[in-house]
Parts: C-alpha cells; structure tokens; sequence
C-alpha cells in the first residue's frame, strides 16, 4: 500500500515557526529542484568519477551478467553516455529519466555532500535504490530466474565491503554502485525511510531523515523493539543480510529535508473546515509511531486515524473489541496499546471499557465476548450464529497457521493496525441509518430464523425475542459557523470542500409568537377569501358558458342543462346571501369577497346572471356596505366595474326598491358623505336619483310618491350635496341628464342654481 | 524470529473481508482472462491486492505453465473472483504443467482455432440473417475470454 506523505503537525497555520520551517524547507525544496542546487562542481565530473567506480565494481565482480542497469537514468540526459566508459554499454539508455531527476542531484542535503564529495551521496543512492524492488525491477522483465525472489536483495557497496554470498545475488539487474546522487528521486527517498527500518535504529537522532517530530521513519521508539521482529523488513534483511548503512550524516542546520511535505493547505483547520487532516481521509496508517496505553495521545495528525469523528458507536464498538483483542492475545509490545481514538475525547467513555483483567498474559483461547462487542452492528441471531462456529473452527486454525508464518519471511507486511484501518472502513459502510432500507433481505432473512427457531423451541425453552437493535448513527449536522473577529464588519468565511462558499447571507427574522399567530390569522383569512372567489368564478364561469353549450346540446339534454344551470346560479347567490334570510345578502360575506379586487370583478360578472331579486339584494348590499368597501377600494378602484351591471339592476328595481335602496346608500348617520366622496357612490347615487326621476316623468301613477320617503330621501341628498365641499365631492362616472329635472321638483330655484354650479362643476370636471 | 501468534481476531464476520486472507496463497481470476496465483500480502478499502511471488499460469486444456512474475498489485475492479489455496491440496490435481514455450504456443493454437470456429459461425449467421455481437465488441478490453 502506498504510503502518504504525513505533514507536520507545525504545518498548521497557526503556528508561526512551523510556517517558517516550512517555508525554508520549501525553499530548499526549490533551490534544489530548479535552482543551481547546493553543490558547487560539475555534474558531469561527478559522473565521471562515478562511471570509472563503476569500471571498478564492473571488473571485481568478474563479469556478473549485469542484465541492464535497472537504473531508468544515470543522471539523465545524453551527456552521460558519451561520458561513461564501456560499461554504458550494458547500460540502457539513461535518457529515459526527465531532468529534473537531474537536478535533484543536489537533493542530498548540503551536509551530506560536505563529506567527501559525493561519496557517501553514491553509496547513499546505492542503498536506497539497491533497497528498493521497484526501481530495481524498473530495467524491464528480466530472465525468470531473476524474478523468483520477490524482492531483488540490496546491493553492495562497491568501495567498501562486498559479502560474497551478495555477489550472486545481484544479477537481477541492481543498479551498480556509482549511481549518480541525481536518482536520489523523491519516492525512492520515501521508499528508503519507510523501509529501511532497523538501520535507522543506528542513527543518532540528529539524523537528517528524521522529520520535525523528532521520530525516525519508522518508529524508533524502545516499546516497538520487540516489533520489528515481525517486520517484514527485517526477516529479510536476517535472511539475506544487512547492506552496509553510512554512518549518520549531521546536517548543518539541522533541517528536516526528508519529509518533503507538500506545502500546507490554504484553508486553516480551524476555519471554516473540518479539522485538517494532515493525512488526507483514505490513508492507510503509518507505522506507528509509538503505543501509549493511556489516553495521552500524540496530538500529531500521524497518529490520528484518518476518521470523521461522526463515525461514532460502531467505532467505538470495534475499538474496544481490537482493544480487548489486542490484550488477550497479547501483542509483544512494550506497552499494550489501544488503538487511537477518532477526533478527540467524544469516545473517552468507551473508553473506560476495557477490563483490568484481560490485562497480562495472553491466552490462545478464541475470545468469545470480544466478537460480541465487534458486532453490534449485526442481526444478534447472526451474531449468535457466528459465535458458535467460530469456537467449533477456533481450536484447529490456530497452531498449523503459526507453524507457516513462522518461515514466511514477507509475513505481516500489513500491518495490525493497517488491517484494523481496512475494517473500520468496511464497518463504516455497514453503518446505516435505517437497515430496512439498506439491507432488507439481511434483516428479514434474520428476523425469519429467529421465528423459526421460536417457533421450534416453544414449550421446550423459551427464549426471550431479541429485538433487533442496529447502532443509528445519528446524523450530525455540523454547521458553519462563520469566524468573525471583534469588531470588524462582517465574517470571515473560508470555503472548503465541506462548506462552500455562500452565496445568500440569509437572515432569519424570528418573529414572537403572537405576531405570528395574528399574521398567520390574517392570512388564512385572506386564502379563505380568495379560495371562495375562486370558487365561485368557477361555477360563474359554467354559468356563463351555459348559453353555448346548451346549443350545442342536443334536445334530450338540454333539459338537464338547463337544471345544472339553475343549480349553479342558485349556489352562487347562496353564497353571498345570510344563511336565514334569502333576500339579503351577507354583509360579512360580500364585504369580504368585495375586499378583493378579484371579488369585486366577480360580483360585477355575476350579477347579470342571478334573477331580479338577488341582484337587487346584491345591489342593496352593496349599497350598505358602501363606505367600508369604497375604503377598502382605495387602492384597487375597482368599484367601478360594478357601475354597469349595477346600473341594469337599478333601471329594473321597483319604486319600492328604489327607494330602499336610496335608503341603504344613506343608511348610517355621515353615510352619504363618504358615499359622496367615492365615485362609485357617487355614480350610484345619480344613478338611482336619475332612475327615480325617470319613473317619476314617464310613468306618472308611479308610486314613488306614495310615501314620502322618497321625497325625504331626495332632500336630503340635496342637502348633503349642497354642504358638501366641493373638494370632497368625488367626480361620478357620468352624470345622467335628468338630475336636474329631478332637483327641480324638490328645491327652490337658489339651492337649484347651487346644486346645478356644483354638480356642473362635477360634470364638467367629468 | 520469534513467533508471534496472530489472534484470531474477526474483524467482519458474517461480511466479505480479505483480512484474513492476508499472507496466503491465492488464485487471483482477472477480467481480461488472466489466472494469478500469490501471496496476497496487502489489501485496501477497494480491494486492490498486493501479491507477491506472483505467477501467472495459462491453462490449456489440461495442461498449464507458469510464468513467475514477481509482484503484482492489481487494482481492485479488476478483479472477478479469487480465493486461497490450500497449499497441501494445491499439488493433488491432475492438471499437468508445462515449459512456458510449450503452454504459450498450444494457447496461441487454441485462440487461432477459436477463432476461426468463431468466424465461420458467425458467417453462417450472417447468412440467415443473424448477428450476433461478437463478445470483443462487448468486452471493454477486447479480449477473448479463456474457458
């Protein structure tokens, strides 16, 4: 498995040295990849040189079929061959490897190149390309012979010792010794720290591989000596012998050169992400650095496992069950250590799990309890199931399967704690929010045998029913919440992955709670209202289509039409009528439809539809209720649709609803100066007055004398226009012509000159 | 070297997991056809397996050879099946092995007259009308399975 790269945990903005570290670092970084690099002298004389050490080697090894340098480039570029004597002809051409492998020459850091020139560089380079079955295989498919051995043994050193048992092994194509430092690439320099454990242990800690932490590469630490027995890397370095390490190199200034980081993420962890992972999520642990039994962790991102710390119960589940794991089989390690906590204390009371007596000395027994914890996330039959076949398979497997991997020498190349990072990610795909939905048939397939099995120990022993009880992982919402510093104006938001960048600042204005209940009142009367508009448009509408369809009709049907039509008309008016009274109109219900203008324009097609005595109760209505519509009619002015239909109305009303209906415009006290001051009631009024003076003059035993409420009516209207201000008297719509016929009849010649000014006035101003 | 004994330590039962196959002896079938035989000494979380000591062994008819080719890591969705091998009953079969050269030729010979049946099947379909599609057009890679 490739291992990653693990940035510092200076590499945090936050702190200024380890910006500064790594700046520096990073410089060097460049310096040395597209810079003049710290060596001072040619290249291409230390090719040379190399080139004739490698004559050297070439002739001490008699003859070896060196199948190919395995090397891809001996320091790159076409120079190199003219330069390199007849051993270049074994080799391939070096003009696979790009410059800047090249310029990496100077990758060896200066402390390095300060001893001797170049030599420790060579036998440095050798070493780690020697270590490393990659590059050495690199030189393409050799004979089969060279690859039964699945990784190629390191080379020799050419200048100093060479073990005879290690000439035979380095046909397979090794890179001889004088390899220029350039093929020190940065992988095989990962290679090399990752792998080359024990001769690590050798190195003083001013070590220049070691990284900022203080720790080597690979763990160092005494509690983990014990482990590298089980290292891969160190059954076969006992199985095929030890290359022969440089002594330690001091770098002038101590610098970490070999954890070449990348350079740290712009976003900082605290801001706006969730906590950086200084190993990005899907790296498969390192080696680990060291094992603490208590909760003192390392707080370095190479210790925190690559987890969101959302992952919650199953996790802690399986860490506990490990842990117990771990205890009782007895890991040979220095101290026993749990595995590492996800994200921080939220699992510490898990934690306090483990019991003290599982502590000590291991016992080969399969532990029975321990799979319990693990499987918290399975169906408890499966999970009994499981128990019971493990302990019949648990004795056999165990002493035949010691015996083999004791002689395997790549054994354990994963690691425990690597296997444990696989299964938590294979765990972590089983947790599920609602099992039902995501494993139907597991379940069901488990629910069915618990049945079954019910059913066949009933009477003989009963077992209580287990419910299932799957871990919910609970959704966590995690929020972000902007950084904002005292103030400053506004937030600081940083986008990442996980939080993208708003586009919307969205405030929410929270209102209390009476406010929202009289809001919420008022707007459900108004979708009251217009829902009852609607309604009613809707059969309005039949109702007026009613007259095309029934010539479309046929004869048989249109009896039945003609039924649905009056049904229709009847609904209509009954919803605008009081409940009791069937010749007057709701008061509260049309002022209601009239508060809307969609209301009012219905009320103006409705009318003509509805027969005599309806509408002339409409138009009463409307005539009450006239002061508080025309105030609701401010802004909409849509009364005056209702002039025509209001007019045909009134043209065919009797003396008798004539006069009442004057009435109703005048009903309540100061009624007619509002109405006066609204153009529809002034449209209305003419209206009536002018029909009142039209059936006075053409029908002459009309009985609008009868009683003498026309006649107070009229003067009273005469002599509310007369005091009105003229500012306030609303132009109508029009004025009938025979108004003043009519006043004629009621006043006296002065307020007849008066009332015909003002009502000139109005009429001109029309 | 010290033994060490490995706990027994389930990880997913009850699930498909490689875990515990590490360090064995496995037969690796890959979709373009190819049989891999290993020592699967890594997994990750997509089933790319590291084998080591890897050998790939062609099978014709009932013979089979061997070509060794060190280490392999094969990217997971490559993978159609593998399982382990018991290594006492890995030498009891009746399948007998020979020289790489022999093995790769009788394959060369088999895919040639496979081919060919495959040809003048298809032209006789043809001939009534019928295509079939011709399974190096399905497959991604083209490639002619091996039965």
């Amino acid at each position: 498995m490739f291992r990653f790269q693990s940035l510092d945990e200076d590499c945090t903005l936050e702190k200024e040295e380890g910006l500064v570290e790594e700046e520096d670092e990073i410089d060097q970084f460049n310096d040395d990849t597209f810079g003049d690099g710290a060596i001072d002298d040619d290249w291409q004389e230390e090719h040379k040189r190399l080139a004739e050490l490698e004559e050297r080697k070439n002739e001490g090894l008699g003859g070896l079929g060196l199948g190919g340098l395995g090397m891809g480039g001996m320091g790159g570029g076409d120079a190199s061959t003219v330069q390199l004597p007849p051993p270049a002809s074994r080799v391939p051409h070096p003009s696979s490897l790009p410059p800047p492998h090249h310029s990496l020459s100077s990758m060896p850091p200066p402390g390095l190149e300060d001893r001797g020139g170049g030599d420790l560089a060579e036998s440095l380079a050798m070493l780690i390309l020697g270590a490393d079955p990659a590059i050495a295989s690199v030189g393409g498919p050799t004979g089969p012979g060279d690859r039964s051995t699945g990784l190629p043994p390191p080379p020799s050193m050419p200048q100093q010792h060479q073990l005879p048992p290690h000439q035979q092994l380095t046909p397979s194509g090794l890179p001889p010794g004088p390899l220029h430092p350039s093929l020190l690439s940065y992988q095989q320099h990962q290679h090399l720290l990752r792998r080359g454990g024990p001769p690590m242990q050798q190195m003083n800690s001013h070590n220049i591989w070691e990284n900022n932490m203080g720790f080597g590469p690979v763990s160092v630490t005494p509690g983990l000596v014990t482990q590298m027995e089980d290292s891969p890397l160190m059954s076969i370095i006992k199985e095929v012998g030890l290359p022969n390490r440089p002594p330690p190199v001091m770098s002038e200034d101590g610098r970490d050169l070999s954890e070449r980081a990348p350079p740290p993420r712009s976003s900082s962890p605290v801001i706006g992400s969730p906590p950086v992972r200084a190993v990005p999520i899907g790296t498969p642990p390192k080696q680990p650095m060291s094992h603490a039994m208590n909760h003192h962790q390392q707080n370095s991102p190479l210790c925190r496992p690559p987890f969101p710390a959302g992952v919650g119960p199953v996790l802690s589940q399986i860490q506990r069950a490990q842990m117990l794991n771990s205890q009782v089989a007895g890991f040979p390690r220095g101290c026993q250590g749990p595995p590492l906590l996800p994200g921080g204390g939220g699992f510490r009371p898990f934690f306090g799990q483990p019991p003290p007596h599982r502590m000590g000395p291991h016992h080969n027994h399969v532990p029975c309890p321990i799979i319990r914890h693990n499987t918290t996330h399975l169906h408890p039959q499966h999970r009994r199931m499981l128990t019971q076949r493990m302990q019949s398979r648990g004795g056999e497997r165990g002493g035949r399967v010691g015996d083999w991997r004791s002689r395997d020498p790549y054994s354990n190349l994963m690691t425990q704690r690597e296997k444990e990072w696989v299964a938590k990610i294979q765990m972590m795909q089983l947790q599920s929010t609602d099992p039902y939905l995501d494993d139907y048939y597991y379940q069901n397939y488990f629910e069915k045998m618990e049945k079954r099995q019910e059913r066949d120990r009933d009477g003989v022993r009963k077992e209580h029913t287990t419910k299932l009880i799957t871990p919910q992982v609970a959704k966590l919402e995690h929020t972000y919440r902007p950084v904002q510093f005292a103030g400053s104006l506004g937030k600081l938001t940083v986008s990442s992955v996980n939080n993208p960048r708003k586009m919307i600042d969205t405030v929410v204005t929270s209102r209390t709670d009476d406010e929202e209940k009289r809001e919420k009142q008022v707007w459900n009367k108004r979708r009251q209202i217009l829902y009852t508009v609607e309604k009613m448009y809707s059969l309005l509408l039949e109702v007026q289509d009613f007259e095309k369809r029934f010539m479309q009709t046929p004869e048989e049907q249109r009896e039945a039409l003609l039924e649905q039509h009056k049904t229709h008309t009847l609904q209509l008016y009954a919803s605008l009528r009081e409940k009791e009274w069937d010749d007057r109109v709701s008061d509260e219900q049309c002022l209601l439809i009239m508060s809307v203008r969609k209301g009012k324009r219905l009320i103006s097609r409705l009318i003509p539809f509805l027969p005599p005595l309806q509408a002339a109760a409409v138009v009463m209505g409307i005539a009450r209720n006239l002061p508080a519509l025309a105030k609701k009619d401010k802004q909409d002015q849509a009364l005056c649709w209702l002039v025509e239909p209001v007019a045909v109305v009134i043209s065919s009303l009797s003396s008798a609803a004539l006069t009442d209906l004057l009435q109703e415009l005048q009903g309540s006290e100061g009624q007619l100066s509002k109405v006066l001051q609204n153009k529809f009631g002034v449209t209305l009024l003419y209206l009536i007055l002018s029909e009142g003076e039209r059936m006075q003059s053409s029908d002459l035993n009309c009985q609008l004398m009868d009683d003498n409420r026309w006649t107070e009516l009229v003067f009273s209207v005469t002599r509310e226009l007369l005091n009105v201000p003229p500012s306030s008297l609303s132009p109508p719509l029009f004025t009938p012509p025979n108004l003043l016929s009519l006043f004629s009849r009621y006043v006296d010649r002065q307020r007849l000159e008066l009332l015909q000014e003002k009502l000139q006035i109005s009429s001109l101003s029309r | 070297m010290r033994f060490t004994s490995r706990p027994k330590m389930n990880y997913m039962p009850g699930t498909a997991s490689l875990i515990e196959d590490i360090d064995k002896k496995h037969l690796v079938l890959l979709r373009d056809g190819r049989t891999l035989i290993g020592f699967l000494r890594s997994i990750d979380q997509f089933a790319n397996l590291v084998l080591q000591q890897t050998v790939e062994r062609i099978h014709v008819g009932k013979r089979y050879g061997d070509i060794p080719r060190g280490i392999f890591i094969v990217r997971g969705e490559n993978v159609v099946l593998l399982g382990e091998i018991d290594l006492e009953k890995e030498s009891d079969t009746s399948l007998q092995q020979v020289c790489i050269e022999d093995i790769l030729e009788e394959q060369r010979l088999q895919q040639q007259s496979r081919q060919e049946a495959e040809k003048t099947k298809h032209l006789a379909l043809k001939e009534r009308g019928l295509v079939m599609p011709r399974p190096d057009i399905m497959d991604e890679y083209g490639v002619q399975h091996q039965y």
